[in-house]
């Protein structure tokens, strides 16, 4: 008898526990790991999405809200299912390149991440579909003129929602650098001084390893002088005059950084913006040059009163009276199918989840003025400078030799800090490499 | 004269494998033969990411070696390769003798030491590239560095320093490689017979010389195939370099898989990536040959 009670309580426990398990899983059948929407939902399109972008974020708070947002998509599309194809972040890059195959071949999906640089290669290629009907006049107006550049083709048509961008600034420990610094002197004394001040820190860190961020970040030495990559046919003429001029300027700002002692030689090793997040947690760096997107990561991660000590400010010029141009980056969504109500229904998704939302979720700055003063997440008095900063931001030229500039770039900057190269014989072989790779994909 | 009739039992015979193969081949033509003709194919082309449209040409093969890069990443490569090839070879030998005079004198413990070198081994490489840019990190809290300082030795510039890069990288290589060269050397050390050590021990032979008189000479064939492997595996190794140095400073780092890589999705040139994917089979094929070759000399094969 009391075995059978035991038994029957037991399997009570079991059903019910099921029973639970199942509800939840009702609640959520509208999203699965690769599915938003009802599996026998009528209409179907296939999206591509980084992981990042996704309720399987590493961040659980992004994660969270992606996963309400996909949710509430849902129940409003119940006519549609988005079949996901999920992208991890570190391949995003080989991906673009794959998309863009895939595109050719009439095998891309319906809609997409596209990456804010690729953007222009993309429309040059006919991959991605207009998409002005489904934006008014307004919004588009409102874009930052930056992102309207990139995002607008020869024929004036709109081809793909920028929704997320982010910019390149200066932080510092007012501690050790109370003013900050106007021009590349400034900015090389200010770190000598600071490591007076403290002889356990490094004055300036930047990127100056081999990836995208070095050649990125430095652009904006560059930018600020009046310098450009390309000309508007795409070829390379950072080799030529007056590019060539401001180029080997940037150089030598580097490689003077290091000379002087402001830099540590490691920073020809460093690749990734964690680890001058890591520095500034350590207490051993006055002044980097790092993202908008590092503020979040330093004010959870510093102490409040060490946090305190930091102040953010536009990249130092060559001259006091050049515009502190800054490298703006971010992704877009595209849409590849030719069916136009799926380039529609691409649409309705990046405006529920992306535009406004997505940055809600992901504290990506938007792409709009407008959005800056409506969004509750924008409106820390710091966003108001990188609101400011956005206004002087340049997009790295989308143009398809560029991925071989920068690499270019990464390994000019890598031998000028390393001595084994001078910053002439550095740029001429750099310059001398893009052009021979614009040639070949002239053919 | 009799006509014979189809009969399925007698291809499956015991020596008429060709039915029972079938699957292997087909694996083997569908995933191995059939992507390296594809290679092969597009390396005598101009193909590119960019366009739909190629044409057959042997023009990228001119154009990839008259590149005097392509020269200077074979060097890195070789120097890579090499010094990666004997240090695993030689603590992996190291490590299996030390184990298995530890199993053979019934020693605790060797089982657990068995499976932390292995752990190194079933470790993903891009993790590894990970784990080792932490390790010499150049700032202050770099792992080894702050070691260093700790003893009064000042910081190593580990990986700012194009000659210490590539020391740094073939350390973290042979760090992640070391373990499977002990695994393979350790089971062959076990196929030796135990009677050889104790005539040895009889004759009056000391260490060293049993090492070099019984071990290695019955170890020989296990350290010829093992060569091939680990050479062929180092070759191909990229996921390592990428996060732990992305083939830098400049390119002192830069190994023909990782320029593979840049080629590809940096150019965008799948002709230019196909003909230093033939490159380095050629490289591959020639170095599986030259160890055949010394293995049938040895009467291995």
């Amino acid at each position: 008898m009391r075995r059978w009670v035991v038994r029957s309580a037991g399997l009570a426990v079991v059903v019910a526990v099921v029973g639970i398990l199942v509800g939840c899983g009702g609640g959520s059948e509208v999203l699965t790991l690769d599915r938003i929407g009802q599996e026998d939902a009528p209409k179907t399109m296939t999206v591509q999405l980084n992981n990042s972008y996704t309720h399987q974020a590493a961040t659980p708070s992004w994660a969270d809200g992606f996963e309400k947002s996909f949710t509430k998509f849902a129940e409003d599309h119940p006519d549609w299912k988005l079949e996901l194809k999920i992208i991890p972040d570190d391949a995003t890059t080989q991906e673009q390149a794959r998309l863009l195959e895939a595109a050719r071949v009439g095998r891309a999906p319906d809609c997409a991440n596209v990456d804010s640089f690729v953007v222009p290669q993309f429309i040059d290629q006919g991959a991605l579909k207009p998409i002005d009907e489904h934006f008014s006049e307004e919004e588009k107006q409102d874009l930052f003129p930056f992102v309207r550049e990139v995002v607008t083709g020869e024929d004036g048509k709109m081809y793909a929602a920028w929704w997320a961008t982010d910019l390149r600034l200066l932080y510092r420990r007012t501690d050790l650098v109370p003013e900050p610094p106007r021009t590349w002197d400034e900015l090389i004394a200010a770190a000598k001084a600071a490591e007076e001040k403290d002889s356990e820190v490094d004055g300036y860190l930047f990127n100056g390893g081999r990836w995208e961020g070095t050649t990125f970040d430095n652009l904006a030495h560059f930018w600020s002088q009046g310098g450009e990559l390309v000309d508007e046919e795409g070829k390379p003429i950072f080799g030529e005059e007056p590019h060539r001029t401001y180029m080997l300027n940037v150089f030598e700002f580097l490689k003077e950084s290091v000379d002087s002692g402001a830099s540590p030689q490691r920073v020809a090793t460093i690749q990734n913006y964690d680890e001058l997040d890591a520095a500034a947690q350590a207490g051993t760096v006055a002044m980097f040059q790092g993202g908008d997107f590092e503020y979040p990561a330093l004010k959870e991660t510093l102490p409040p009163e060490e946090f305190k000590k930091w102040e953010i400010s536009f990249i130092p010029t060559m001259n006091p009276d050049d515009p502190q141009k800054t490298g703006t980056g971010g992704w877009t969504m595209g849409a590849f199918s030719d069916d136009p109500e799926k380039v529609e229904m691409c649409m309705e998704f990046t405006k529920d989840v992306y535009i406004g939302e997505g940055n809600q979720v992901t504290g990506q700055l938007p792409t709009s003025e407008s959005l800056f003063s409506e969004l509750d997440k924008f409106q820390d008095p710091i966003y108001d400078t990188f609101r400011e900063g956005l206004k002087e931001g340049e997009a790295r030229p989308g143009v398809p030799v560029y991925p071989e500039i920068s690499n270019q770039l990464q390994i000019a900057i890598g031998t000028v800090l390393t001595e084994e190269a001078t910053p002439e014989e550095a740029l001429d072989k750099a310059y001398k490499n893009s052009l021979s790779a614009y040639e070949e994909q002239q053919r | 004269m009799t006509k014979k009739g189809f009969a399925p039992r007698e291809l499956i015979g015991e020596n008429r494998p060709t039915l029972w193969m079938a699957p292997l081949l087909a694996v083997v033509t569908l995933f191995y033969l059939y992507p390296a003709f594809e290679v092969l194919r597009f390396s005598v082309t101009n193909s590119s990411l960019l366009q739909a449209n190629y044409e057959y040409t042997l023009r990228t093969y001119a154009q990839v070696l008259g590149d005097p890069v392509l020269y200077k990443v074979i060097r890195t490569t070789a120097i890579f390769v090499l010094a990666s090839v004997v240090l695993q070879l030689a603590l992996g030998l190291l490590i299996a003798v030390a184990a298995n005079r530890a199993r053979r004198r019934r020693l605790p413990g060797i089982v657990f030491m068995r499976s932390v070198i292995l752990s190194a081994w079933v470790m993903p490489g891009v993790v590894i590239g990970i784990v080792w840019a932490i390790v010499l990190n150049e700032a202050s809290y770099g792992l080894i560095n702050l070691v260093l300082s700790a003893v009064g030795i000042g910081g190593v510039a580990w990986l700012s320093n194009p000659n210490t890069a590539l020391l740094s990288i073939i350390i973290a290589n042979v760090w992640r490689g070391t373990a499977f060269s002990m695994i393979l050397q350790y089971a062959g050390l076990q196929s030796i017979p135990d009677e050889l050590y104790e005539a040895a021990e009889v004759d009056g032979a000391n260490a060293l010389q049993t090492f070099w008189h019984i071990t290695i000479p019955q170890l020989r064939p296990i350290l010829m195939i093992n060569i091939i492997l680990i050479t062929i595996s180092t070759l191909n190794t990229f996921d390592m370099i990428l996060p732990l140095t992305g083939g830098g400073p400049g390119q002192a780092t830069e190994v023909l898989s990782l320029r593979t890589y840049n080629v590809i999705f940096g150019q965008f040139s799948l002709a230019g990536g196909a003909v230093l994917a033939v490159i380095m089979l050629a490289i591959s094929l020639v170095i599986t040959l030259f160890y055949r070759r010394l293995l049938r000399s040895e009467g291995v094969v």
